[in-house]
């Protein structure tokens, strides 16, 4: 097995006057990424997501840790000698060489003859759906082509890691979808192991089999798209992953009190006693009841009515706090910005975190 | 406003006519007559004596020999010190870069002539005077500050992305240079090359003091003959220099079209395949 280990890698800022705040540009890691994983860094800019891709490309030099693919230790081995491959936010093909040329680099780099090596990079070319271009130049290439490209000469030389740095952010959104199709449709039929930075969830849920969400220069928490959306750690998290709704409050006797006294329930989970913050996602507020039982009520007053794909989102004001909720959209013609509204908290649904 | 733009190109064909073609044609009148004096318009009596004088010469195209090759070889030595300096002064935090530019751009600031005659007092004392050595180190001086310009611009717009790019596709720093700076520098060196070969050319004090007259390069050729010899063959010299110089050009830019034409003929054929 050829896993990716990162064991403590850490980066510490050079600049002296950093030093009395905050030293840490990235705080020990720790991760563990299988061999053939998707695996997202996910996380605001400035949270040190490439900086710590660019520590296990090797492009910058660890302050301390090591980094291990399978019982081989790469923490030493330069960058050109790891077998990794990058894929950066431009494609940043050679301007000069051909496409052909450009996708066999890394073949010419290892010292494969001409004729094997066109062919390979004739082949990668075919997978990324550009066959035929391989005479052309990059600059008669769009955005988008090019970037494919950057992509056929990454994985060309069966590379054991392939990293991505927001490869796909320079791109309009149409084509960004188009890219992350073919991306993740290409890494199960090559199954290699991708570390995929971004900032953007909606990219990192479509394509992860897990993702870290990195803040502050740490990693904040591991798991699947799943996990981290419905059982987030941290309301930093949580609020990074478009959860707004959270209530401070605390539980005592299996029930819970916000402290700004909107809403009151049983809990459905087996918490002791203490204080919490309440995470409720805007799909487990409904308007209506259905008749179940394990709903708290609240009133509100509907603040913002939003349209997007099929359905409403409202921002409902209670009291002083903000809920966010999505209506079908039938349910949100009864209603208009301005009234009165019932919403009904599925406190089965509801995510209670200790901070 | 389209009228504009046309209307500035004939201005400045004019301008370009006046003061650069018009100059040679005096220059040609007087190297091809006999006896052309004042007031006659035109030469009155033609004659090849100074150019038969010229080209049968020996010494012209020894001359011309020992100038372009001093010429080349300060050029080449200036590319192989450009590059690393560029490249560090570019791309490392340099503590005070500013000095080292300063030091680097100073032959371009202060007089020739006053470094010249530090170098000759070294010069004389290491016994490089009087040798092609001796003037080749010489001209370094005057024609490295462009040549470090121009790659220091080069570099400027070389981001490191590149080279990190490469290196993640397996290239160690030989390749790196050659197939990912390099391309990008060439222009740069082509135009830092152009100067630095022009300069050269036309250096005649510090090539006179260095020489001290046994390294005989065209201005060295050319300047007894200006100050008041003969202004027939003087005048056939300037021709001969400003022909020597363009061609020079000219070959440079043509080596440097067909480094990128090399690529470019497979895509021409690419393009003609194209339904």
């Amino acid at each position: 097995m050829s896993d990716l280990r990162i064991i403590d890698i850490q980066k510490r800022y050079i600049s002296a006057q950093a030093r009395e705040e905050n030293p840490f540009m990235l705080h020990p890691v720790r991760l563990a990424i299988r061999e053939g994983e998707f695996f997202s860094l996910l996380g605001p800019s400035g949270c040190g997501k490439t900086t710590l891709l660019k520590l296990v490309a090797g492009l910058l030099e660890a302050d301390g840790g090591e980094l291990w693919v399978g019982d081989e230790n790469l923490t030493n081995v330069p960058p050109e000698s790891r077998r990794f491959a990058m894929v950066f936010q431009q494609s940043l093909l050679f301007p000069h060489k051909t496409i052909e040329d450009n996708v066999a680099f890394g073949l010419k780099m290892q010292k494969v003859g001409k004729q094997q090596r066109l062919k390979a990079a004739r082949e990668m070319l075919e997978h990324v759906g550009l066959s035929g271009f391989g005479s052309r130049f990059p600059d008669e290439l769009s955005g988008g082509q090019q970037q494919r490209v950057a992509l056929a000469r990454a994985l060309v030389a069966n590379p054991r890691v392939l990293l991505m740095d927001e490869p796909f952010s320079a791109l309009d959104p149409g084509l960004r979808q188009e890219m992350r199709e073919l991306l993740s449709r290409i890494q199960k039929e090559f199954r290699v192991t991708v570390l995929f930075v971004t900032h953007d969830r909606d990219e990192a849920f479509a394509l992860s089999d897990r993702i870290a969400v990195m803040g502050e220069g740490k990693l904040q928490q591991v798991g699947s798209a799943r996990e981290l959306y419905e059982r987030p750690e941290t309301t930093t998290v949580a609020s990074f992953l478009g959860l707004r709704n959270i209530l401070g409050g605390v539980i005592e006797n299996g029930h819970f009190a916000s402290s700004d006294k909107i809403m009151e329930a049983a809990v459905h989970l087996p918490l002791s006693d203490g204080d919490y913050f309440m995470v409720i996602r805007p799909e487990a507020i409904k308007a209506s009841e259905n008749g179940q039982s394990g709903h708290a009520r609240v009133r509100g007053v509907v603040q913002e009515m939003k349209y997007g794909r099929g359905i409403y989102s409202l921002i409902v004001k209670v009291r002083k706090q903000l809920l966010e909720c999505v209506l079908t959209i039938a349910q949100a013609e009864k209603t208009a910005v301005g009234e009165p509204i019932d919403l009904f908290v599925d406190m089965k649904e509801v995510w209670f975190l200790k901070e | 406003m389209k009228k504009h733009p046309r209307f500035l190109s004939l201005f400045l064909f004019i301008g370009v006519f006046i003061f650069v073609i018009v100059p040679f044609v005096p220059l040609i009148f007087t190297s091809l007559s006999f006896g052309w004096r004042w007031p006659d318009v035109v030469p009155q009596a033609w004659s090849l004596r100074a150019w038969e004088y010229v080209v049968n010469d020996g010494r012209t195209w020894q001359a011309v020999g020992i100038s372009l090759s001093i010429a080349l070889i300060v050029t080449a030595i200036n590319i192989a010190l450009a590059i690393p300096a560029a490249n560090a002064l570019m791309r490392y935090p340099v503590r005070g870069k500013w000095l080292f530019e300063a030091i680097i751009f100073s032959p371009i600031i202060i007089p020739p002539f006053i470094s010249v005659m530090g170098i000759h007092l070294t010069f004389l004392r290491l016994g490089l005077t009087e040798t092609v050595l001796g003037v080749v180190l010489a001209h370094i001086a005057p024609t490295l500050p462009y040549m470090f310009r121009a790659l220091m611009i080069s570099y400027q717009t070389l981001s490191t992305d590149w080279e990190d790019q490469a290196r993640m596709l397996g290239a160690g720093a030989m390749p790196r240079f050659f197939h990912v700076v390099l391309p990008h520098l060439a222009p740069g060196i082509v135009a830092g090359a152009s100067l630095s070969v022009l300069i050269s050319l036309s250096q005649y004090l510090i090539t006179f003091i260095i020489g001290a007259g046994q390294v005989v390069t065209l201005p060295i050729l050319l300047f007894p003959f200006i100050s008041g010899g003969d202004p027939g063959v003087a005048s056939a010299y300037s021709l001969l220099y400003a022909a020597i110089a363009i061609l020079t050009l000219i070959v440079m830019d043509a080596a440097l079209r067909r480094y990128y034409q090399r690529n470019k003929a497979t895509k021409e054929q690419a393009k003609g395949v194209k339904p």
